[in-house]
């Protein structure tokens, strides 16, 4: 097990395991071990718990700068006095680390209405699988100058490059925040499309997830599907999102907490989909250019 | 066969240009100051041809750029020598489908068209670059382009779904999935396909996200006499958690050049400054949004805050702001386009060292920009053809770039880097990070045949394969580093037939 605790440390664990062809685990909070396939057994594992903290916020611009090995915890009791949150909360609860989400880029509840990391990563410093350190992107919320190499390590899983800081693009936090909790009548066969049509609609919620009986019971609602909706925005939007959800059923207000119990809920594995050869063939090309060793979370990506 | 042959044989004899007199219109491309002339010009009409004009060009080993309707801003578009692909033909709406909310067109298709087609499903595109009656969406995917409205609705990255791309190879890949929300397996090779400025190959179709229109819309122009009031103003209404679907802001010497031109738009003349505002959304709260902003604008001393909601009003306000670039044209011949970004915090500091600057250089700077996003637009105004005032709006702009860099922002935020910004790069990244992103092209273009000499300095590749003079398959390719900095690939394409009169 190694521990690197800076910049310079980290690059040259990696370019001497490229060297030696010694294949690296990435851990940053040791939340996304089991990430679908498997590490290659032979890895030696890397804890990166060093590369954590705030490294740079200023409220004023709803941007932060942070080490990739921070928590969502963090970033969410960092933020959250100021009014603000990284929407970044994904499937799997705020154990997790800046850089897993990013890494993996997991989406969450919030994701669609509020952005992927895809969408909220605006730069990233990593250190590749030659020992290069990349600091693509920028802090600032528009940015096109150069090849897209954030784009690229998001999503990566490791395999590029071994993310150590991002910066992120932060939210304003609704004034009104409510979540209500929906019984739904199994037996009405419009509500999947009246569901739809309001997260759709005119006053698109938050978040939106229908749960199945099971899951109800999980975060202690009634054992029958329920419709969960978090709404945001402005007394009077949240007031007119209300009587839309109203329409759906006797909605109840619920706690918000039910969220993070929701995200921590297990879930069923994300099926990856075959590639065409086409794409393959870049893929491969793609490692081949920043972990030409292989030596970076081998086999993880299937 | 001559590749040229190739060409008139794959899209018709009309739709092959070699004569310079025809040639010319593409030397240039919305930022006037650089003028590259193509060897040769080829229009294909569908994807079928553009993938065989690309197979053709891979066959003989030419570089070559592809444009859509030339209105970029950072001398992208431009082919010295090489050969021009340009894809404003493809201009088919190949689907709209209302339900998923997406449309799947023809890189050639001009990005206020799609929004037309799409306005009787009550849906746009959001995207809206200033160009967008001319820009066509291959041209906005290449350069992953922005617009007033991105601050609320994202820029084109995130609205783009999928594409099918013809690789410089001649391979044809589909990125991404045409399926909103779907996890494509692999690396994210559209996000690095977006804004890739031509470099890693060619749209064939791409698939993009629908926008409800929203259900309400209001637009404020608030008049400030202090340009620093304005500034400190757009922070403060993005503090109070509104986040307006636009938050644009125009100086007084651009107010001054829109109203005296035809675009005339009724702003206060003797204003400092102007900050556009759009709220939009749902009919519910919105009102209580544009309370908010006008009671914010005053306390932040506007004088005035005129509120419009009918789509004639609200389009007058927005007139001069979009063809603010247009009536600069009144003030001298040409104009130099910026696109730095700064924290938005940092915008008053930084609109305050701009005037600094500007004095100092004697120069007039029109400060026209994305307020709301930090993106500014410091556009000079000047005769080209006056080496002394040339000179001096160099040197403004260069030490404009540096402040907004040492600001801790960036050199583009939705231009690109095309020629015009390359100098900038290695100020901005280091040297590995530059030869991670030349790593990346090589993955799409191992040849680097699509726009050679473009966004990143070649002296950053480091496997670059022909050194100065050396000569690859027949071509002559060199490296020419000018006095400014700014190096220039220039490739010789092959002989061409003579048919040149």
């Amino acid at each position: 097990m190694t521990r690197p605790t800076t910049l310079q440390e980290l690059a040259e664990l990696i370019s001497a395991s490229a060297t030696r062809a010694q294949p690296l685990r990435i851990i940053g909070r040791g939340t996304w071990l089991d990430g679908g396939a498997p590490v290659r057994a032979d890895a030696e594992p890397v804890h990166l718990d060093a590369f954590s903290g705030i490294i740079e916020y200023e409220p004023g611009d709803l941007t932060i700068t942070v080490g990739a090995a921070t928590t969502l915890a963090e970033l969410d009791a960092v933020t959250a006095p100021h009014n603000q949150w990284c929407p970044l909360l994904p499937w799997g609860g705020d154990a997790g680390s800046v850089g897993a989400t990013i890494a993996t880029a997991s989406a969450g509840p919030y994701s669609r209405a509020l952005g992927s990391p895809r969408d909220l990563v605006l730069g990233l410093e990593c250190v590749d699988g030659t020992g290069k350190v990349l600091r693509p992107g920028g802090k600032v919320v528009k940015n096109v100058a150069g090849f897209d190499l954030t784009r690229l390590m998001t999503g990566a899983w490791g395999t590029l490059g071994v993310l150590t800081r991002a910066s992120l693009r932060l939210r304003a936090r609704p004034a009104v925040d409510e979540t209500w909790a929906v019984p739904l009548d199994a037996d009405d066969a419009s509500l999947p499309e009246r569901i739809g049509a309001f997260s759709r609609g005119r006053t698109p919620p938050i978040a939106c997830e229908t749960l199945d009986a099971a899951r109800a019971a999980l975060l202690g609602l009634d054992v029958r599907p329920h419709l969960l909706v978090r709404l945001g925005g402005n007394a009077a939007f949240v007031a007119a999102a209300c009587a839309a959800v109203a329409t759906l059923g006797h909605a109840v207000i619920a706690d918000e907490r039910l969220w993070r119990a929701l995200r921590e809920a297990p879930r069923a594995a994300v099926i990856r989909p075959a590639m065409s050869s086409g794409v393959r063939t870049l893929n491969e090309r793609i490692k081949k250019a920043f972990n030409p060793a292989d030596v970076l979370n081998p086999g993880i990506m299937g | 066969m001559s590749l040229e042959a190739s060409l008139r044989a794959i899209v018709g004899d009309t739709h092959v240009l070699v004569r310079p007199a025809e040639l010319i219109v593409y030397e240039s491309d919305g930022l006037p100051g650089y003028h590259r002339r193509p060897s040769l010009a080829v229009f294909p009409a569908s994807a079928d041809e553009a993938l065989r004009v690309v197979r053709a060009l891979a066959q003989h080993g030419v570089p070559f750029v592809p444009r859509g309707a030339g209105t970029g801003l950072s001398g992208g578009a431009l082919a010295d020598g090489t050969v021009l692909l340009g894809l404003q033909r493809m201009k088919r709406i190949l689907e709209i489908d209302p339900v998923r909310r997406i449309a799947r067109v023809e890189p050639g298709v001009v990005n206020a068209t799609l929004t037309r087609a799409a306005t009787p499903f009550g849906l746009h595109y959001a995207p809206d670059p200033s160009s967008q009656t001319a820009c066509t969406l291959g041209g906005n995917l290449a350069e992953n382009a922005g617009g007033p409205h991105c601050l609320k609705y994202g820029v084109t990255l995130n609205h783009v779904v999928g594409a099918v791309v013809a690789l410089p190879d001649g391979e044809v890949v589909t990125l991404g999935d045409t399926t909103v929300d779907s996890d494509a397996g692999g690396y994210d090779l559209l996000g690095a396909f977006v804004g890739s400025e031509g470099c890693f190959g060619v749209v064939l179709e791409l698939t993009v996200k629908l926008t409800p229109n929203p259900e309400r819309i209001v637009t404020l122009l608030a008049d400030f006499t202090s340009l620093n009031d304005a500034a400190e103003t757009t922070s403060a209404i993005i503090a109070a958690g509104i986040l307006p679907a636009a938050l644009e802001m125009m100086d007084q010497a651009t107010i001054g050049a829109v109203e005296s031109s035809i675009y005339a738009a009724g702003y206060p003349t003797d204003a400092a400054a102007v900050l556009l505002v759009e709220v939009d959304g749902a009919a519910a709260g919105l009102d209580d949004d544009v309370q908010a902003v006008d009671r914010i604008c005053r306390a932040h001393g506007a004088r005035d805050v005129r509120i419009a909601t009918e789509p004639a009003a609200r389009a007058r306000l927005w007139q001069g702001r979009k063809k603010a670039f247009g009536a600069m044209g009144r003030i001298a011949p040409h104009l130099v386009v910026q696109d730095a970004v700064v924290p938005r915090t940092k915008l008053p500091a930084l609109l305050a060292q701009i005037a600094v600057i500007g004095e100092r250089h004697r120069v007039r700077v029109c400060n026209v920009f994305h307020a709301g996003d930090g993106n500014l637009h410091p556009n000079i105004p000047y005769d080209a053809g006056d080496a002394d005032e040339s000179a001096r709006v160099h040197l403004a702009m260069q030490e404009i770039m540096g402040a907004c860099i040492d600001a801790g922002g960036t050199i583009t935020g939705e231009h690109g880097v095309g020629l015009d910004k390359l100098a900038y790069m290695d100020r901005l990244f280091t040297p590995d990070t530059l030869d991670g992103m030349c790593r990346l092209r090589d993955v799409f273009d191992p040849d680097r045949r699509a726009n050679p000499g473009k966004v990143v300095p070649v002296r950053f590749c480091r496997e670059w394969k022909a050194p100065e003079g050396q000569t690859v398959d027949g071509r002559r390719q060199t490296v020419d580093a000018r006095a400014d900095g700014v190096e220039r690939t220039a490739y010789r394409v092959p002989p061409l037939d003579k048919e040149t009169p």
